[in-house]
């Protein structure tokens, strides 16, 4: 059904890579189910362009960057970082028209963020700003999983933390496994936050060790987090240890979701810090833990999505933890309607649920 | 665990960084965060509410660049029959007055398409601003017609200058009514109208689009849609809760908003009134009787959201995905 469909807003910014990915060779991508090729300008600048020669198709991955050309693999036609063709070798003149498609691009570090639409209609927003991801006084590292899943699947396990003590046992705040303290969910036009406050309480083993924090202390903390967009999720989890005088433990889990395609997602994860920056020890400990969430996550919407496209996607009920994730399908949906267009945005889409 | 969740619109707390005059009785006030932090998205017709005194609350449509997201801008006309929302913002409102905003929300969105006519009546010129922007920067083509009282008495028509032919601006006292038969032209299969202005403007163009394929035409409401004859009394029914597993009864006397936060669902509303379109909810079963001013003939027949803070079910039994 639909959640198998391609359920992703084009018009809206999508991290294709990271930074240090994107270089002086053609780095080939698929993005929302389209080839693209991403390479550095001599100018600093990252260009974007569909992966395929308008001549013969050959994608341009298999060709060569020279100066700031890309030049095709088959015959040699060059095309400029706007896409259009410069030079044919076989003839004097470039035949009017000849273009590659090219994306507009956004980088802001560790991010490089594409824009799959219309390209006219990316000037009329940027990419979320991710101030902590590289201001000082933030320790960040971050990697990248491929999940099998469509990525709505990735959202709503965002959306709803319910999951946490039955998938992570042993790795969620102690009083989760008792009742879980009320969801307080925000709502904006385009975004779904929700936050939880825990009640002061000893701090489970890995926040103990990546903390440095006494095992032997009560501390208050709040997880929260926050849809941002189609393509991006931040979750934040504060230690309140003011009482210590040293202000609250801050850490955020920064991911960006980018639709392979239906049924598969790349998340572009990364982690920051503002305690213990310095300490590499931390982050190795914290990457651990990551590492062991996601994949413990991974592993299940991998299970669902098989499910689902064995034996087709069946009737779901949902439940009061589920109103954060609802509200994500609802602003999901209307970016859809909206770019289905008129007159076919009257007819019923393939619902996103 | 229903009680167990909380859910509420963005509210935030911001001051009037700029006030101007800009046409006779409008100001447009730019609000900002006063620690300067960033503003919720949002999309062209997004409007947001403006929380006055005693918890009296006014939708005001964003006009405002769609890429700052530093600060909103609202147009607000002083209406001589205000009931105290525009004279409140005309005479309280300066440069760091503290603003309580909610939102911003959009029941006026911008749907894609070949081509679109805008239509203006006084100061709903406000949504119309950004939709402009929007198709503008996309290449699509688009016209605006404008009217007014008379030219000064509108605004942003220097904003609007720029956009040369697209554009005419058209006060009564010089041109007469807008010429909708001429605006409007014979229906066409590719083009969307979106008209703000007040009532009888609407009314107008409604009745003008009448022969216009359905859902071509959107439009937004300052005011209650008058009202449609009252009924014979109200009856009660059954009211199904279904995410939530609760089954209750609404009385005539009480809105299905009231009796859901009763049940001790915690309910995001605002006006109360069916202008607004926050408590839109879904519905899985029952015949509703439509009340508001946000959904259009088109939703409505459709089915399957209603707004509960005024509308209700003529069937027995209403089942809400709640």
């Amino acid at each position: 059904m639909s959640r198998l469909a391609g359920n992703y807003p084009l018009n809206c910014w999508y991290v294709a890579a990271t930074s240090d990915e994107a270089g002086r060779g053609l780095l080939g991508r698929t993005v929302l189910g389209q080839p693209v090729i991403l390479y550095r300008l001599r100018s600093g600048a990252v260009a974007a362009l569909e992966d395929r020669c308008p001549h013969r198709s050959l994608p341009l991955s298999y060709g060569t960057l020279s100066d700031d050309e890309v030049v095709c693999g088959y015959h040699g036609m060059a095309f400029g970082p706007d896409g259009g063709c410069v030079r044919v070798p076989s003839q004097e003149n470039v035949p009017y028209g000849a273009r590659a498609r090219s994306f507009p691009v956004r980088e802001d570090p560790p991010f490089v963020w594409v824009w799959m639409g219309d390209p006219a209609a990316s000037a009329l927003s940027d990419p979320p700003a991710l101030p902590w991801l590289h201001d000082t006084g933030w320790a960040t590292f971050g990697e990248t999983l491929l999940v099998e899943a469509n990525y709505l699947l990735l959202h709503e396990n965002a959306l709803d933390l319910t999951h946490f003590p039955h998938v992570h046992p042993g790795l969620s705040p102690s009083p989760y496994l008792e009742t879980p303290p009320r969801l307080e969910i925000e709502v904006t036009e385009t975004t779904v936050s929700y936050y939880r406050d825990f009640p002061a309480s000893p701090l489970v083993d890995w926040q103990a060790r990546t903390t440095g924090l006494p095992r032997d202390r009560d501390y208050a903390q709040r997880e929260s987090g926050e849809f941002v967009s189609p393509g991006l999720h931040v979750d934040r989890m504060h230690v309140f240890a003011t009482g210590d005088g040293i202000g609250s433990y801050d850490k955020i889990l920064t991911r960006a979701f980018t639709p392979l395609g239906p049924r598969s997602t790349v998340v572009h994860w990364q982690v920051s810090r503002n305690y213990l920056t310095s300490q590499p020890q931390v982050s190795d400990q914290l990457r651990d833990v990551h590492r062991a969430t996601l994949t413990a996550d991974k592993r299940l919407l991998e299970a669902i999505q098989a499910r689902a496209d064995s034996f087709g996607a069946g009737e779901e009920f949902n439940v009061s933890a589920d109103v954060a994730g609802l509200r994500a399908h609802r602003i999901i949906e209307e970016m859809l309607a909206a770019e289905r267009g008129w007159p076919s945005a009257r007819t019923p889409a393939p619902a996103v649920r | 665990m229903s009680g167990d969740a909380v859910y509420r619109e963005h509210e935030g707390d911001l001051v009037v960084v700029r006030r101007e005059t800009v046409a006779t009785d409008v100001v447009a006030l730019t609000l900002a965060d006063p620690a300067g932090g960033t503003l919720p998205a949002w999309t062209p017709g997004a409007h947001i509410d403006v929380v006055l005194d005693e918890g009296l609350t006014r939708q005001y449509s964003l006009c405002g660049a769609l890429r700052d997201r530093g600060s909103f801008r609202i147009g607000v006309l002083r209406a001589p029959d205000s009931s105290g929302g525009s004279r409140f913002v005309h005479d309280a409102l300066k440069e760091g007055s503290p603003v309580r905003v909610r939102g911003p929300r959009n029941h006026f969105a911008l749907v894609d398409a070949p081509r679109y006519i805008f239509v203006a009546g006084g100061i709903g010129i406000t949504p119309l601003l950004p939709m402009i922007e929007s198709v503008q920067q996309r290449g699509v083509p688009w016209t605006l017609a404008y009217g007014g009282r008379q030219r000064a008495s509108m605004a942003f028509g220097d904003e609007l200058a720029r956009h040369g032919d697209r554009v005419r601006v058209w006060p009564q006292d010089e041109d007469g009514l807008l010429d909708l038969p001429t605006i409007l032209g014979d229906p066409r299969p590719d083009t969307l109208v979106y008209c703000c202005g007040p009532e009888p403007l609407l009314a107008a163009v409604e009745s003008h689009c009448a022969g216009w394929p359905p859902g071509a035409l959107h439009v937004e409401r300052f005011a209650p849609k008058p009202a449609e004859p009252a009924a014979a009394g109200d009856s009660p029914f059954e009211l199904v809760l279904q995410r939530s597993g609760i089954t209750t009864v609404v009385p005539a006397d009480q809105t299905i908003l009231e009796v859901v936060e009763q049940a001790g669902i915690s309910m995001l509303s605002s006006c109360r009134i069916g202008t607004c379109g926050t408590c839109e909810q879904e519905v899985i079963a029952g015949d509703i009787d439509h009340r508001d001013s946000v959904l259009t003939e088109e939703d409505r027949e459709a089915g399957e959201y209603m707004m509960i803070c005024v509308s209700r079910c003529r069937s027995e039994r209403l089942v809400l995905d709640l």
